[in-house]
């Protein structure tokens, strides 16, 4: 049912021309911020510096020469005999040259020439702050000892201590200050006078700053480029909005950009909609949009340019290299088998189970239901976890059995969890649910009569499966199938655990070993990204806009009671066998993790003797890394999911309520960004938020927030959605009629609504994120490690009885969230 | 063509008795309509004669064959029923001529058969061009035809249709009445047609059932049910009527809600009664039996819905529309009375006539 749409947002401009103005003015004033940037960018391209820092060090440290010379050096320096003063003034020539000519040949002549340039009466001032700066970085070395003593000195002392040095460096045979002697008392010559000079500018006023130091040792590496850095301090150059300007130059551009192409598709937008006042709520639209563009869009399309062109030109030699390389097309054949095999398994398994749990009178349907539903949210990790603990080749319990059962000899096997099928029975195992969901939700919402006219027809209910309701079921089975696929070729998690150790790479584990090896690694992770991004790109597509066309399931106005099949004397055979499967693929699994975890040797059983500890979960949950981990990702996820919530709510709001243009495009791009492979996301922002484009979040908790709301938000918001366009507009408007303002209507009526809705779509993005591992293991920092990554580390390098133990504790976690969250909404929702 | 014989069915959910004691025979060739207000049981009964439903008790047989009762279950498919579903139910995912030809094709038919019978039957619907279309090429008429065509080209003993034209616009509800009437008288099939628009089983119906609370109020011709109505629910329920409270005493009904005015009476009824006037039986007459006072008319171009003040009673009187010029509100009117329809006063009439769904 289509609602009455209406716009209440008030809108914010009056006149026409206001509002050109404005567009006029923000699209001038990205321009300007750009060309700023720009100028700043090819002003740091040509200083030769690696790195644009070094101008916030250089203006810092300006100050510092100026004070150390205007303080410090030229009341003592007036204060000597001409005599005195001509001999000092050549000796910091002389020093100025030596040191200036050790960075490189024609050092010397380039600070002669720099001198020349200017007035005659400045030069001694200005030789002498070259030198400073020259001895902040290449300075002889005065030991912290004697730093300590010589900013012990009282100002009166240190003043004397000023006055002795420079008499020292005009004199020879002048008497070496008490606090110099340790240091300059064995020197000779040049050397001493560098090193009297280098005592003067340690005790001088404001001695400068450590950190400004190291900013500029680390952004200036070049010898050459250093001697134009000690200029620019010297003669103050650097202003302090250049230093800004250039610093930033990457930032300025990208916000720069930002503004005036919002300005432009806030133009784009009035044109096509004819009006020309500014909606409060096209900002609201933007702010979204510049978000997904930045931190989403951004990485992918840098990624796929960076693979094409690895140095700024064309070049296929990425491809190239990667998949002629043995390992590589292993990985790529594991992972197309892999998902092919786990959605044909998948989807087999999903389809007779939702028929016969939504559409058969089966024992016991309603608990089937919900069990399976409740697989989707553990994490895969953990299922791996535990089939490891059942199929390993040795000691797994499984193959125990069946060694006894069967007579077997005592050889490994005759099950190999670490192998391909190995991997694909867990991937199926895991990934079913997907397939499981979408197909029994579009079976329940069918309209029954549809089946009804074929039985009638004279069709029998079985015929009437294969001729009515699995061709009405296609379209959501493929799309079900589709969705397996792609999860399944996009996940870490099983894969890293079952497969590396099995030798069975795939193209999310070489991502993430060619991300630990560095740059070039980076690149060539960029090279497989890009091949799983196509194919989620495709399949995206395929069941976005192919299939979403051929969808036939809509939800009648009547209230559907799905016709119900009689199994007869089917009942109790296809119950038994239901219930086995569930036995094997949840029952099992499950109890493995938790028997293990009491387990001293996994190789025996948890009743043996001796074999019953608690002792794995008092240390795991004790140690610091565990809590440390968990507040982090609690707190990650509760962030994620709180600004998920607010995003979502916004946008049902605008796509359910409103009737503006441009609504669809972050509607398109959160569709987008929850189709993409976690890796790639993660890989993505690796790339883009180093500081290269201006925004410098790598290894912070930001980055990883980011990647869990650009994976998970469309979670959240389909929730928020469908629950709005089951509220008629006119429940609103009968508010309104009443007197009440947008907003009391917001919180009075509308809110409480879809309350439920608003609750569940925040925990369907807080579970998800609470446990995430695979963009964790690209984006983790040693302090935002989170659960899942700990799980992994432990299961990896410590015990699997103990990782067993925590692994239980998440799934204890995320069942009790989800029991929250089923008492939060009185049942309405659950996963 | 069939006969369908309902014996003593009763069909309960859970403790929700729906249909009591459901016990008829609909004849050969009889166009049937199940009436009556949403959740009276009307589909239930539709659904168990088609199979869809089991009766909780009772017997239910096609011509002489039992379909439904005791341990005998005949499924939907082997009925050999036609079948029109409130929502259509045209399979999306197939064009009008697939959707039409499905039954014959499940028969097994010879291709050309199929061919002849599907052109044969899309021509009685009208839809002979659209075969080729999808049913989200059509108008919602369309494919109400599409089902009607479906039900029919198996050309079966029985067609049950379920509300099928309460989705249409008002227009193409009254040309689509008379075709299926018109289809149905040539083809002599039995159907039987479930609604709650009386207008409908009015035009259409050989005989109504007339069902509230899962009971069968009345069944009769629809003169029968209009004009002698059983009980106070059918006359409510058929068309426009006004209940009065009076006193019978073998030559007249007092009714002391008009002030003590009477009418005469010489019907078997005495003591307390509720006598039922239907508006369009009273007409303005200066030497009438009823005097009143015209409080306000509705005009409504064919007829002038006037209302009247007798007393403290209001009484609705439907006059031609010419009646608009000559009356003017406030004067003094006299009315008499074409027809009236008096029940026994059991008290209960405020509870029978409240609908319960």
């Amino acid at each position: 049912m289509k609602t009455a749409v209406q716009d209440r947002l008030p809108a914010a401009s009056p006149s026409p021309w206001a509002a050109k103005l404005a567009l006029a003015l923000a699209f001038a004033l990205g321009l300007a911020i750009i060309v700023l940037g720009v100028t700043g960018m090819r002003e740091y391209n040509g200083s030769g510096f690696s790195s644009e820092s070094a101008y916030y060090a250089i203006y810092a440290l300006k100050g510092d020469t100026a004070d150390a010379w205007s303080k410090d050096v030229q009341p003592l320096r007036e204060a000597l005999t001409q005599e005195q003063r001509d001999k000092t003034d050549a000796a910091v020539l002389t020093l100025l040259e030596n040191a200036w000519e050790s960075q490189g040949k024609g050092g010397a002549d380039k600070a002669r020439s720099i001198l020349a340039a200017a007035p005659e009466n400045d030069r001694p001032a200005l030789a002498c702050r070259l030198l400073y700066a020259t001895y902040l970085v290449n300075g002889p070395k005065v030991s912290t000892a004697n730093k300590k003593e010589i900013a012990a000195l009282t100002d009166q002392d240190a003043a004397a201590f000023r006055q002795a040095l420079l008499l020292c460096v005009a004199q020879e045979d002048a008497a070496l200050p008490a606090a110099a002697e340790k240091t300059a008392g064995s020197l000779q010559g040049t050397d001493r006078q560098a090193m009297l000079m280098q005592l003067l500018f340690v005790s001088s006023g404001s001695s400068a700053s450590t950190d400004a130091v190291n900013v500029l040792k680390k952004g200036v590496r070049d010898k050459a480029a250093q001697l134009d850095a000690f200029a620019m301090i010297a003669r103050g150059d650097v202003s302090w909005l250049w230093q800004l300007i250039v610093s930033n130059s990457r930032t300025a551009i990208l916000i720069g950009i930002i503004i005036a192409l919002d300005a432009l598709l806030l133009t784009l937008l009035m044109i096509s909609d004819k009006t020309w006042v500014i909606d409060f709520k096209w900002i609201i639209i933007l702010l979204i949009v510049d978000f997904l563009l930045l931190f989403q869009l951004m990485p992918l399309v840098y990624m796929v340019v960076k693979a094409f062109f690895p140095e700024s030109t064309f070049s296929l030699e990425t491809f190239k290299r990667l998949y002629t390389y043995p390992l590589n097309l292993d990985a790529l054949t594991n992972t197309l088998i892999a998902a092919f095999a786990t959605m044909i398994l998948g989807t087999l398994i999903a389809f007779p189970l939702a028929w016969l749990v939504g559409r058969t009178n089966l024992y016991g349907r309603k608990f089937f239901r919900a069990l399976f539903v409740l697989t989707y949210m553990v994490p895969p990790y953990v299922g791996a976890m535990a089939w490891l603990r059942l199929l390993n080749p040795n000691v797994g319990t499984i193959n125990q059995w069946m060694r006894v059962l069967f007579h077997l000899s005592d050889a490994p096997g005759p099950l190999n969890v670490y192998s391909l099928p190995g991997m694909i029975w867990v991937l199926s195992s895991f990934y079913y649910p997907y397939a499981f969901i979408t197909i029994s939700r579009a079976m329940e919402k069918m309209d029954p009569s549809l089946e009804e006219a074929s039985r009638i027809s004279g069709s029998s209910p079985l015929k009437t499966l294969f001729t009515v309701t699995l061709p009405m079921m296609m379209p959501s089975l493929i799309s079900g199938a589709l969705l397996v696929f792609v999860s399944a070729a996009s996940c870490y998690g099983i894969p890293s655990i079952i497969g590396s150790p099995g030798r069975v790479h795939t193209v999310t584990t070489r991502i993430v070993e060619y991300v630990s090896l560095g740059q070039q690694g980076l690149n060539d992770a960029t090279g497989m990204a890009v091949f799983l991004m196509v194919m989620a790109v495709i399949i995206l597509f395929i069941s976005d806009v192919v299939l979403a066309k051929r969808q036939y399931i809509t939800v009648s106005g009547k209230s559907v009671r799905p016709a119900i099949v009689d199994l007869r004397s089917w009942r109790v055979p296809l119950t038994v066998l239901v219930a086995l499967f569930a036995v094997v693929v949840i029952l099992i699994p499950f109890a493995t993790i938790f028997s293990t975890s009491f387990k001293i040797d996994v190789g025996k059983s948890m009743f043996d003797q001796n074999n019953f500890t608690w002792a794995n979960w008092k240390t795991v949950f004790g140690r610091v890394e565990t809590v440390n981990s968990l507040k982090n990702s609690l707190l990650f996820a509760a962030v994620t999911a709180t600004v998920g919530i607010v995003i979502a709510c916004t946008m049902s709001y605008l796509l359910q309520r409103t009737r503006l243009r441009g609504r669809k495009i972050p509607d398109f791009l959160i569709t987008l960004g929850s189709g993409t492979p976690s890796v790639v996301i993660a890989l993505g922002l690796i790339m883009t938020m180093r500081g290269n484009f201006g925004i410098n979040i790598y290894n912070t908790a930001y980055i990883m927030i980011i990647a869990y709301l650009i994976k998970y938000l469309m979670m959240g918001m389909r929730t928020v959605v469908s629950a709005m366009s089951q509220i008629h507009v006119s429940l609103e408007e009968c508010s309104q009629v009443a007197g009440a303002s947008w907003l009391h209507t917001m919180f009075k009526i509308t809110g409480p609504l879809i309350f439920p809705s608003i609750a569940a779509g925040w925990f369907l993005i807080f579970i998800p994120s609470f446990y995430e591992l695979s963009m964790t293991t690209l984006l983790y920092s040693s302090t935002t490690k989170t659960i899942g990554f700990q799980l992994y580390e432990y299961w990896t390098f410590t015990s699997q009885p103990m990782s067993c133990a925590m692994a239980f504790g998440i799934l204890l976690i995320v069942v009790f969230l989800n029991f929250v969250l089923n008492r939060l909404t009185k049942g309405e929702f659950s996963i | 063509m069939a006969t369908v014989t309902i014996k003593h069915i009763t069909k309960a959910f859970g403790d929700n008795v729906v249909l009591k004691e459901f016990n008829e025979t609909f004849r050969e060739g009889e166009f049937i309509t199940l009436l009556g207000p949403s959740g009276c049981g009307k589909t239930t009964m539709l659904r168990i004669i088609a199979g869809f439903e089991k009766p909780t008790s009772g017997e239910l047989y096609i011509d002489d064959q039992l379909v439904s009762g005791g341990k005998t279950f005949v499924p939907p498919e082997k009925r050999s029923i036609g079948m029109v579903f409130q929502s259509y139910a045209v399979w999306p995912h197939m064009n009008v001529f697939d959707n039409v030809a499905y039954p014959l094709t499940i028969k097994k038919k010879p291709k050309a058969e199929i061919r002849e019978a599907v052109e044969h039957v899309l021509d009685i619907v009208h839809l002979s061009q659209y075969a080729q279309r999808f049913p989200n090429q059509l108008s919602g008429g369309q494919q109400q035809r599409v089902a009607l065509a479906r039900a029919l080209v198996a050309a079966p003993k029985l067609l049950l249709l379920d509300e099928p034209l309460s989705n249409l616009d008002a227009k193409l509800r009254e040309s689509m009445r008379f075709e299926i009437k018109e289809i149905q008288r040539k083809l002599g099939i039995t159907v039987v047609y479930v609604t709650h628009d009386q207008t409908e089983a009015m035009a259409m119906s050989d005989r109504i059932f007339l069902i509230n609370r899962g009971v069968v109020q009345q069944s009769g011709t629809p003169q029968e049910i209009y004009n002698q109505p059983a009980n106070q629910f059918v006359a409510d329920f058929l068309g426009k009527v006004d209940f009065f409270k009076g006193e019978a005493d073998g030559e007249r009904i007092v009714f002391p809600g008009m002030g003590g005015q009477s009418i005469a009476y010489s019907g078997p009824r005495r003591g307390k009664v509720e006598v039922a006037i239907r508006p369009e039986n009273i007409y303005f007459d200066p030497d009438g039996v009823l005097e009143g006072t015209l409080e306000h008319q509705y005009y409504l171009g064919d007829v002038d819905d006037c209302r009247v003040r007798v007393g403290d009673t209001a009484v609705r009187v439907i006059a031609s529309g010419f009646a608009y010029k000559t009356l003017r509100d406030g004067q003094k009117v006299r009315m008499n009375i074409r027809d009236i329809m008096v029940f026994e006063d059991d008290g209960l009439l405020e509870q029978m006539l409240k609908i319960q769904t």
